[in-house]
């Protein structure tokens, strides 16, 4: 039955990553992101009720807590650069020179 | 003579030159640390020189296990080699306090700093504590060089400091290389130099650790045709960090040589001796030669520094005993009178804003002074009997004619060789006519008069009476040739391969 | 063997201390106050003159020793002493040293005297003798020096002073670059010194590197090395004594001050390299080779110059040759091995040629420094004394018996002969008679006839007493120092042959009375020829020639100036440009700039992955992950 769970975490995952590679606003790279963090808790959660233990939870905990604390950066992170160039477009932020 | 004292000579200029960096002291004050500092380091130093007994083994030993599990050790003892390039440093350095008096402060503070660091790289027992010591040593020049150096500063602070980075890093390599190969001989994990001589080395890893310390050296020495980065450093530096980079810097490369290269590495040693020995000669032509193609001054001094430099590495790589106490003799002797020639380079770049040699004239008439130190410095650079240069010159050629005859008689082309461009650019800028830029030319201060005066007058006791020198250096090379008879042994066979009929038989 | 005092190292000390003194008192006076020069006078000539007394009493003391063991040593200190090599700031007088050592500091005072006037009212008159008082500490260092490496030590030094004051005037570019030429060619022929002694070290300089322990081992010495020793010593000799091919410098030197003229490039310095090859007698008496290399290397010198020397127009170039010429025939006498007669040369040279030089510098002062010998003409009148003087000098020159340089020249040819060197015996018998030939050219042209530059003739005088006592001692040293060592068939018994023997090591051969005869006469025929054309062409005066063919070849000194400098001097610079401009930053900075465009190339090339899109540094991460993926499940396989 695990085949189910991983294919659905696959899957996501994938996504995640088309969204990361084609999308250039930055909000929906930061949400694709998200999801394929996402993708690897659901695998997480999927092999600790195979494997009958704990483990595969405590990661997803800190998988969720890194998210957040992560989301928290990011979206202060986007705010200074819209502020800098009026913008969300990646492809206008490509020199590390402010 | 109390016990810490290599420590106190090492750490006291590195710490005072930290703590002028980090204060915001005024460039008198700068100046002035400067000045007392390394008047006191010559103090230290001279009572070292009195209590140095000159047994030929390590002496005012410290040691204070470091890296223990490694064998590291803050390890540190002077013997006649080393005892000398000390002394050189010691005696020069106070006079840059004087002579130049308007510099800024991190000038000052990098002087000090390198001073500590040359001291540290001479008296360090440990190859650890050598390479931390040698590549400190690099630091204080580099800042001197791309601060306040000349207008082509950057490409020339660029290439020594990436060159001599090149060679630091085969050198560590190699360092490596010798403590695991101590480690699989004897079971132990050490750094300790006279330790390394027990090792029996071959096959072709070791040939490369060979290089990769000889490499290093050649390079800082600089031995042809590691020498291109010479003439823009020494040109584009300010006087002091020139003065610093030729007077004792260049011989700690020597230094290396015989301290790590020909006791460890004896038998690649004796197998290549031939072709380094090949390559000192043919850099001191090299660049003898060149010499006489500057327009400036500085430039030509630096190609004549490089020129005498071939000559000193060449004394090491004969093997035998006048070369080598020959080679540590003109160390000092060639400090004393081409770093000298680079301060007064300075002196005069500085009173009329020129380095070109045809912009000057008739400095003689104008400052007589100036010319008789000058005279009598150029005349040791060239070896005159009665200066400190003749004697080292004399025992290197006389060594080499025993090595390889054919080597000998180049290496005695140094004498024509040198005094060509000496003289040449001594009757342009001293003699002839005055030109407008050397008109107003004013003689040396009494301070700066003074301030010569003891490096003079070194130059010409060293002449006349170097024996009392001699003794402190010859029972250290008589050891070194003791412990590495395999290489004297192996000597008589590789020479007058070319001239068989004049072989000198050994007795 | 060899008895020690203590007094011989003061020999050298007092002219260096007095030169240290003087020349402390120039510099530190010279811009701002000016010194009497009667101060300098005199602090000059106390170091000469006392040196001058110590010869004496050296000279006494060996007189007291038996001959074979006239040698006193005295060793000041160790000079240096690395393993086998030990070497003493020793000093050695024995019959030879003490000959030289007599007329050097005889010689030497006299000529510091004589500059006293001749250098009056020059700006530099300090630093002129504190130049000549190191000159002559240097020249007794030379003389005295116990091994070859303490006599190294004064040959360096008597180069460094022939460069100081032939730069003197140093204003004049010309004046340095004689200078700079002089110092040069002597390197050159140092260098060969250097190298003999190495040799001569390694060879048997283990046992003691001074003269009497070199003595003793010469025996253990190898022939080949023998040889190379012999030879390199005289390439030394041939740089300081300005021999073929190295000869060039002399003439140029001429550039200095009159009295330096005489002293350092006439009757001491130049005649170095004749003391040394008779102090290495004990090594070239076993080296036949080298003698006779020696020989015909000093004869055909002598020719070459006394041909250059008969077209000469200035008249210290003419005794520059004559100088080059008379060194030509010690270098002859000492290479057949008859030291005692190079030696002798030397000796009788010394005061002949000191007089002609100081001679024409009487000339040259009372003509306001005019040298050409066209300009000047019938000073006979005028100068008396320094006509008759330089008359003696001149005869002595040309070798007119019983001046003194006919004993010596004449026992340097009978030498030549009796040794049979027939070659080198008719070859120096042609040049006696050039030699006299172009000698009365300059007396007839200078002294004789009608005065040529009437204005200068008018102003012309006398020169002062000062000047003209050295001349008059000196002429009196060139008449009668010949009979020092008279030979047995005019009844004398060879004094100075004699004097010398136990420091040489030669043998006198023994010929028919008809030999001597023989040489004596073709000197005499010779000698009476070439003042004869003299007389005919210039005795009653005669306008300056043209010259062409030949006699233009030989007026310009065979080129030999202008090929050294097409084939030495500016190869050398060429080479120093070209290592400069080309070599240095295209060959052997090669590598490093290679290095240097090998990283850019690299780093070029990398650049295009860094194009500054986030998206794209994701992809590199996926596809670096995916594949290091890919490894990880293949082994887990």
């Amino acid at each position: 039955m695990i085949h189910n769970y991983l294919l659905l975490s696959i899957i996501l995952f994938c996504l995640g990553i088309v969204g990361v590679i084609s999308r250039r606003n930055v909000f929906t790279v930061f949400m694709s992101i998200e999801l394929m963090l996402n993708a690897a808790n659901l695998a997480f959660v999927a092999f600790s009720r195979f494997h009958e233990n704990m483990d595969g939870h405590v990661l997803a905990m800190m998988v969720m807590a890194v998210a957040a604390a992560e989301a928290a950066l990011a979206l202060a992170v986007v705010i200074l650069l819209h502020k800098h160039k009026s913008k969300l477009d990646t492809n206008v932020f490509s020199l590390l020179k402010g | 003579m109390f016990e810490h004292v290599l420590s106190v000579i090492i750490f006291l200029p590195i710490l005072a030159g930290l703590l002028l960096l980090v204060t915001p002291a005024s460039k008198t004050i700068a100046r002035f640390t400067g000045l007392v500092i390394s008047l006191a380091t010559l103090v230290l130093s001279v009572d070292l020189y009195a209590g140095f007994s000159a047994t030929g083994h390590l002496e005012f030993v410290e040691y204070i296990p470091w890296v223990q599990s490694l064998g590291v050790a803050y390890h540190l003892g002077v013997d006649g080699i080393s005892l000398f390039i000390l002394m050189a440093g010691s005696v020069l350095l106070p006079m840059v306090y004087f002579v130049f008096s308007t510099k800024e402060k991190g000038y000052y503070a990098n002087l000090l700093i390198v001073q500590g660091a040359m001291a540290g790289a001479v008296c360090a027992a440990d190859m650890i504590l050598f390479y931390i010591f040698w590549e400190i040593m690099l630091l204080p020049v580099f800042f001197m060089l791309g601060l306040y150096g000349g207008p082509k500063k950057l490409p020339a602070t660029l290439k020594i400091t990436l060159y001599t980075i090149a060679g630091s890093l085969l050198m560590l390599a190699a360092i490596v290389y010798l403590g695991v190969s101590y480690h699989a001989q004897f079971n132990e994990w050490t750094f300790a130099m006279d330790k390394m001589a027990q090792l029996n080395l071959s096959g072709r890893v070791a040939v490369f650790a060979f290089f990769g310390f000889m490499i290093a050296f050649a390079i800082k020495i600089p031995l042809f045709p590691f020498h291109t980065w010479l003439p823009d450093a020494y040109t584009e530096a300010p006087t002091a960090a020139t003065f610093v980079l030729s007077a004792i810097m260049a011989k700690i490369g020597v230094y290396g040589v015989i301290r790590f290269v020909v006791p460890v590495f004896d038998e690649q040693f004796a197998r290549f001796a031939i072709l380094l020995a090949y390559s000192g000669v043919i850099g001191m032509m090299y660049c003898g030669i060149a010499a006489i193609a500057q327009k400036d001054f500085k430039r030509m001094l630096a190609f004549s520094s490089a020129s005498h430099m071939g000559i000193i590495a060449l004394g090491v790589f004969c093997m035998n005993m006048q070369a080598l106490t020959g080679s540590i003799y003109q160390i000092v002797a060639h400090a004393t009178s081409t770093g000298v020639l680079f301060l007064f380079a300075g002196i005069l770049e500085d009173r009329t804003q020129t380095r070109t040699i045809e912009d000057l004239g008739g400095i003689a008439s104008k400052a007589p002074v100036f010319a008789l130190y000058f005279a009598i410095a150029m005349l040791a650079s060239v070896g005159l009997p009665g200066t400190s240069g003749f004697i080292g010159e004399f025992m290197i050629i006389l060594g080499a004619i025993k090595f390889n005859t054919a080597v000998g008689v180049l290496a005695g082309t140094t004498l024509i060789i040198g005094v060509c461009y000496m003289l040449w650019m001594f009757q342009k800028v001293f003699f002839q006519n005055t030109t407008p830029t050397s008109e107003n030319f004013k003689d040396l201060t009494l301070v700066e008069g003074l301030t010569f005066l003891p490096v003079i007058i070194l130059i010409i006791v060293m002449g006349i009476y170097p024996q009392p020198f001699l003794s402190k250096i010859t029972p250290s090379t008589a050891l070194h040739f003791a412990q590495n008879e395999s290489v004297v042994a192996h000597q008589a066979v590789t020479t007058h391969a070319l001239l068989p009929e004049l072989t000198i038989e050994q007795k | 063997m060899e008895q020690s005092v203590n007094y011989l190292g003061l020999i050298p000390l007092f002219p260096l201390l007095g030169a240290v003194l003087i020349g402390l008192v120039h510099v530190f006076t010279c811009k701002k106050i000016k010194v009497p020069e009667m101060v300098y006078g005199i602090l000059a000539c106390v170091g000469p003159v006392l040196s001058f007394i110590m010869a004496l009493k050296v000279f006494v003391a060996l007189k007291a020793l038996p001959a074979e063991s006239r040698f006193l040593g005295h060793k000041v200190f160790t000079w240096f002493s690395v393993g086998d090599l030990h070497i003493d700031m020793g000093f050695l007088a024995d019959p030879l040293s003490c000959l030289m050592l007599l007329f050097v500091t005889l010689i030497g005072s006299l000529i510091h005297i004589y500059s006293i006037g001749y250098m009056g009212g020059d700006k530099n008159y300090g630093k002129f003798f504190s130049y000549m008082n190191l000159f002559l500490g240097s020249m007794l260092i030379l003389v005295l020096g116990d091994s070859p490496v303490v006599m190294f030590v004064g040959w360096e030094g008597v180069g460094l002073c022939s460069y100081l004051l032939i730069s003197f005037y140093s204003e004049d570019k010309q004046n340095v670059l004689a200078g700079n030429k002089a110092f040069i060619v002597n390197r050159i022929g140092d260098l060969g010194f250097v190298l003999g002694m190495s040799f001569l070290f390694w060879g048997i300089g283990s046992q003691g590197f001074d003269y009497i322990s070199l003595k003793a081992n010469v025996h253990h010495l190898s022939p080949a090395i023998a040889l190379t020793v012999g030879l390199l010593l005289f390439v030394g000799a041939t740089g300081k004594s300005a021999q073929i091919p190295l000869y060039v410098w002399l003439p140029d030197a001429m550039a200095g001050p009159t009295p330096v003229s005489a002293l350092i490039h006439a009757a001491t310095m130049v005649t170095a390299g004749v003391y040394m090859v008779a102090r290495f007698s004990f090594l070239y008496a076993h080296v036949e080779l080298a003698g006779s290399i020696i020989a015909w290397t000093g004869i055909l010198t002598a020719l070459l110059a006394a041909i250059f020397g008969m077209f000469q127009d200035d008249i210290k170039k003419v005794l520059a040759y004559s100088t080059v010429s008379q060194l030509g025939y010690m270098f002859a006498g000492v290479g057949v091995a008859a030291y005692s007669a190079g030696i002798f040369h030397v000796f009788t040279h010394a005061f002949f040629k000191a007089l002609l030089f100081l001679g024409a510098g009487s000339v040259i002062y009372a003509l306001h420094h005019e040298q050409n010998i066209w300009k000047m003409g019938g000073l006979k009148s005028k100068m008396p004394k320094t006509y008759i003087t330089m008359v003696i000098g001149a005869l002595a020159l040309a070798g007119c018996p019983p001046f003194s340089g006919f004993f010596s020249k004449d026992e340097i040819l009978y030498s030549a002969l009796a040794s049979g060197h027939f070659g080198i015996w008719m070859v120096g018998v042609l040049v006696a008679g050039m030699t006299a030939y172009y000698t009365f050219r300059m007396i007839f042209v200078v002294f004789h006839g009608e005065p040529r530059d009437q204005k200068a003739f008018d102003h012309a005088h006398e020169s002062p007493g000062v000047m003209t006592v050295p001349l008059i001692i000196l002429a009196v040293g060139a008449l009668f120092a010949g009979f020092l060592n008279l030979p047995a068939i005019f009844g004398g018994d060879q004094i100075v042959s004699h004097w010398l023997a136990p420091s040489l090591t030669e043998h006198h051969p023994h010929t028919s009375i008809f030999v001597e005869i023989l040489a004596i006469g073709a000197s005499v025929v010779a000698f009476v020829i070439g003042i004869k054309i003299a007389y005919t062409k210039f005795g009653q005066g005669a306008s300056e020639p043209a010259f062409s063919g030949f006699t233009k070849f030989a007026y310009n000194k065979f080129y030999v100036d202008e090929v050294y400098n097409a084939i030495i001097v500016q190869p050398y610079k060429a080479i120093g440009s070209s290592i400069w401009k080309v070599l240095e930053p295209n060959v052997t900075d090669g590598p490093v700039k290679a290095a240097s465009k090998l990283y850019m190339a690299i780093g070029t090339a990398f650049k295009v992955f860094q194009v500054g899109y986030v998206r794209v540094y994701a992809i590199y991460m996926i596809v670096g992950l995916s594949i290091m993926s890919l490894f990880l499940s293949q082994s887990l396989n």
